[in-house]
């Protein structure tokens, strides 16, 4: 097992959410829930995180935030779409500014529906990214292999 | 002491001597919003000030693309939020906003968003218009039908005709006349009554009276039905 | 000499939970100027009444903010019946200010625990959200769901209160309260704290006043608006109200004022509870609103006055319906509060006014 997937770290981002998804991805930091005591930290650098956890059905001014943070992430990455709005865009997905869920700016790998999604979908997600990741890293350094 | 709001027509002219005389007073300038006509494409904005218990909403209307309102952001410096976001989202135009972000505010997927009627409203206001439609005409027929009903019955018995026949003839003409009249009238009267609204027929409840109670309740519910069906076929034959 | 220069500031940012830009003039540690810039949330949500008739658009306001997404029902469904003229029974009036006054007291032990990660103090952190996850019990108990409820209805409220859910909130109110003033007293008597906030940020009456400021960010610059005052719905039965008012204006002021109305919300609670009347929960709603027929109101949200407005059609979509959130109002007093403070306390000022952008932006 790679050591990423033993302690990956988070980045959070609010792509035109309503919050509650948001506060529900903090609240699985807190105590009740608890996700560092799986070595999960928040990190405010994308440069430092493994698994990005998007929210919200994306607005035109946010879609080039998204890709920016997904870009400045390093491989392997894992991007999870939280809430029913970042999945299909949820009960906005018909206004005029909406584009429709995060898998319309970036690749998604899970995603986790709910309205405001749970603290214990999100662990369950991030458990499934730690998955995803693990195949990626192994990709990664076949590939590094091959190279030589 | 509950809230009293009151709501105010005023003009773009008005503007200037209100945010004056509300400045004086002590106002706090709550908001300021935009509301799209679809009839004739124009916009009104409403001003809303609040002091002690009193909600006061001023509007403008029929502000159309020409039309540029004096900012209130010299004295109210936090409607620069609101006048930037009416400009983004209706295209009322402003000028001498503080901060002003030129169209920049919202950076949106399509220009004046709020003022593109969405297909569903569409529709919903085509079907509304059919409708009315359809019952203006039946209100019309109706009214004829009536109208027609009430009209004095042509003269039954015309005199004129009888005076230069002999007595024996005019008779029998006369008798026919009055049987003409009456057929009219029978005519007439069956006219109003189809026009009018049919009772539904009632449920027979000496017939229910002697039978045993799951039986009464099953032909209730079959004479139910009935009436149902019966009202149906006449609105649809009023409809036609 | 010293040149200005423009540092942005967000969208994507630790601290803010939200995206906002500002872009901040600086010479040297000294913010000279702020603009904001919004629009990152910007969804277009009013234009969701053509499609959604009055009684399913309470379901798009209430996802309005995931914060104070219970205050954005309760608001449009006070206004739609005000429009229509429908009187609630008093039950549901007892329930819907008992839900409100559990959603303020979430929202500002949000907004606490947010504050203190932003001065570095991540334990109080997660102590304050620790005791937030009691409140969140609460409203799982009652209506199913964390943060959004569903609670309200055009007419009255979804669900009833029984006797042992209320006791059970009374219990958990009790809890909560003697663990609370430990977390007060690590707020307001920590040295580190003062230095962090006292003087950072000030806003003075006139300016607050001036800027037409809402909110706890108003009332600890000394102006005392509160909408609860105008007390309508089941705030009229109150025995008392007084809004809490602080004297400083600076971000010590906002934090105090945020503490102690955690407290007053929890004595209006008990003194509902105590004195809930019996009776239905909702009147059946039917019908559309007249064509021409405008309604409006204001709601005492966590973060201030909120204002709504309906306009009728005659037919069961709304014509127009009007939002302008608390934060709305703030921005203008924000910038203003930046203005002339250090570099490093930025953050700390626009997390004062309780930014909540969704709300803003709908």
């Amino acid at each position: 097992m790679s050591f990423a997937t033993k302690s990956p770290w988070v980045i959070h981002y609010d792509g035109s959410s309503c919050n509650g998804c948001d506060i529900e991805v903090l609240a699985a930091l807190t105590p009740a829930y608890d996700v560092e005591r799986f070595g999960i930290i928040n990190t405010g650098n994308p440069k430092h995180a493994d698994i990005f956890l998007v929210t919200g059905s994306v607005n035109e001014r946010n879609i080039d935030v998204v890709k920016e943070i997904y870009d400045q992430m390093v491989e392997p990455k894992v991007v999870v779409a939280c809430g029913t709005c970042a999945c299909s865009g949820g009960v906005f997905h018909d206004c005029y500014n909406v584009i429709g869920g995060v898998d319309k700016a970036i690749p998604v790998d899970v995603y986790v529906p709910g309205c405001a999604v749970r603290p214990e979908a999100i662990i369950d997600a991030v458990v499934q990214g730690l998955a995803v990741l693990e195949e990626k890293s192994k990709v990664l350094q076949e590939r590094k292999k091959e190279g030589k | 002491m509950a809230l009293i709001t009151t709501f105010e027509d005023i003009t773009i002219a008005d503007l200037d001597a209100l945010k004056h005389q509300k400045q004086a007073e002590g106002w706090r300038c709550v908001q300021i919003f935009t509301t799209h006509n679809d009839d004739d494409g124009s916009n009104d904005l409403t001003y809303t000030f609040h002091k002690d218990d009193t909600q006061a909403n001023y509007r403008i209307k029929g502000i159309t693309d020409k039309d540029v309102i004096p900012s209130i952001t010299d004295v109210y410096f936090s409607a620069f939020v609101y006048e930037n976001e009416a400009h983004d989202l209706f295209g009322v135009n402003f000028e001498g906003i503080a901060i002003d972000f030129s169209g920049h505010f919202y950076d949106l997927a399509m220009n004046e968003p709020m003022t593109i009627m969405s297909p569903e409203k569409k529709a919903a206001r085509e079907k509304a218009a059919r409708v009315a439609a359809a019952k203006a005409a039946k209100a019309a027929k109706e009214k004829a039908a009536a109208e027609a009903a009430a009209a004095p019955a042509a003269p039954a018995i015309d005199e004129s005709k009888l005076a230069g026949l002999d007595p024996e003839k005019a008779a029998k003409v006369r008798a026919a006349m009055e049987a003409k009249a009456k057929r009219e009238a029978a005519k007439a009267a069956e006219a109003a009554a189809a026009a009018a609204p049919k009772p539904a027929p009632v449920i027979d409840e000496a017939k229910l009276a002697g039978m045993d109670p799951e039986k009464a309740a099953k032909v209730r519910a079959a004479m139910e039905a009935k009436a149902k069906r019966e009202a149906a076929k006449a609105a649809e034959r009023k409809g036609e | 000499m010293s040149k200005a220069t423009v540092i942005p500031f967000g969208p994507q940012h630790p601290v803010l939970p939200e995206p906002l830009h500002l872009d901040l003039v600086v010479e040297d540690e000294t913010v000279l100027e702020v603009i904001p810039q919004i629009g990152f949330i910007h969804r277009g949500l009013e234009k969701l009444v053509e499609t959604r008739d009055y009684n399913s658009f309470i379901y798009v306001a209430e996802r309005i903010c995931g914060i104070c997404s219970f205050g954005h029902s309760l608001g449009y469904a006070e206004t739609v019946e005000k429009l229509m003229g429908i009187e609630v029974p008093e039950r549901a009036d007892y329930i819907r200010v008992i839900l409100h006054e559990l959603s303020r007291i979430h929202s500002h032990l949000l907004w606490l625990g947010l504050a203190a990660d932003a001065f570095g103090y991540e334990a109080l952190f997660m102590h304050t959200w620790r005791l937030r996850e009691r409140i969140l019990d609460i409203f799982e108990l009652t209506t199913g769901g964390r943060v959004i409820l569903s609670a309200v209805c055009v007419g009255g409220v979804n669900r009833d209160f029984d006797a042992q859910v209320l006791s059970t909130i009374k219990e958990k109110m009790d809890s909560i309260r003697s663990e609370y003033k430990q977390i007060c007293n690590a707020f307001l008597k920590d040295s580190s704290v003062k230095n962090r906030l006292v003087g950072v940020g000030t806003l003075t009456r006139e300016e607050a006043i001036k800027y037409d400021c809402v909110g706890p960010f108003a009332r600890a610059s000394n102006v005392a608006i509160d909408c609860r005052m105008q007390a309508s719905g089941a705030y009229s039965r109150l025995s008392d109200f007084q809004p809490i008012v602080e004297k400083d204006g600076d971000c010590y002021a906002r934090l105090k004022v945020r503490l102690l109305e955690v407290l007053q919300s929890m004595d209006i609670i008990e003194e509902l509870i105590a004195t809930m009347p019996a009776g239905d929960i909702a009147v059946k709603v039917k019908g559309a609103p007249v064509e021409g027929a405008q309604a409006s109101n204001a709601l005492e949200q966590p973060r201030g006055e909120c204002y709504y407005y309906a306009l009728g059609n005659g037919t069961k979509n709304l014509e127009r319906m009007r939002m302008r959130t608390p934060t709305t109002a703030n921005l203008a007093g924000m910038t203003m509060a930046m203005k002339g403070c250090d570099l490093a306390d930025v953050n700390m000022i626009v997390l004062s006014i309780d930014p909540c952008i969704s709300c803003t932006e709908r």
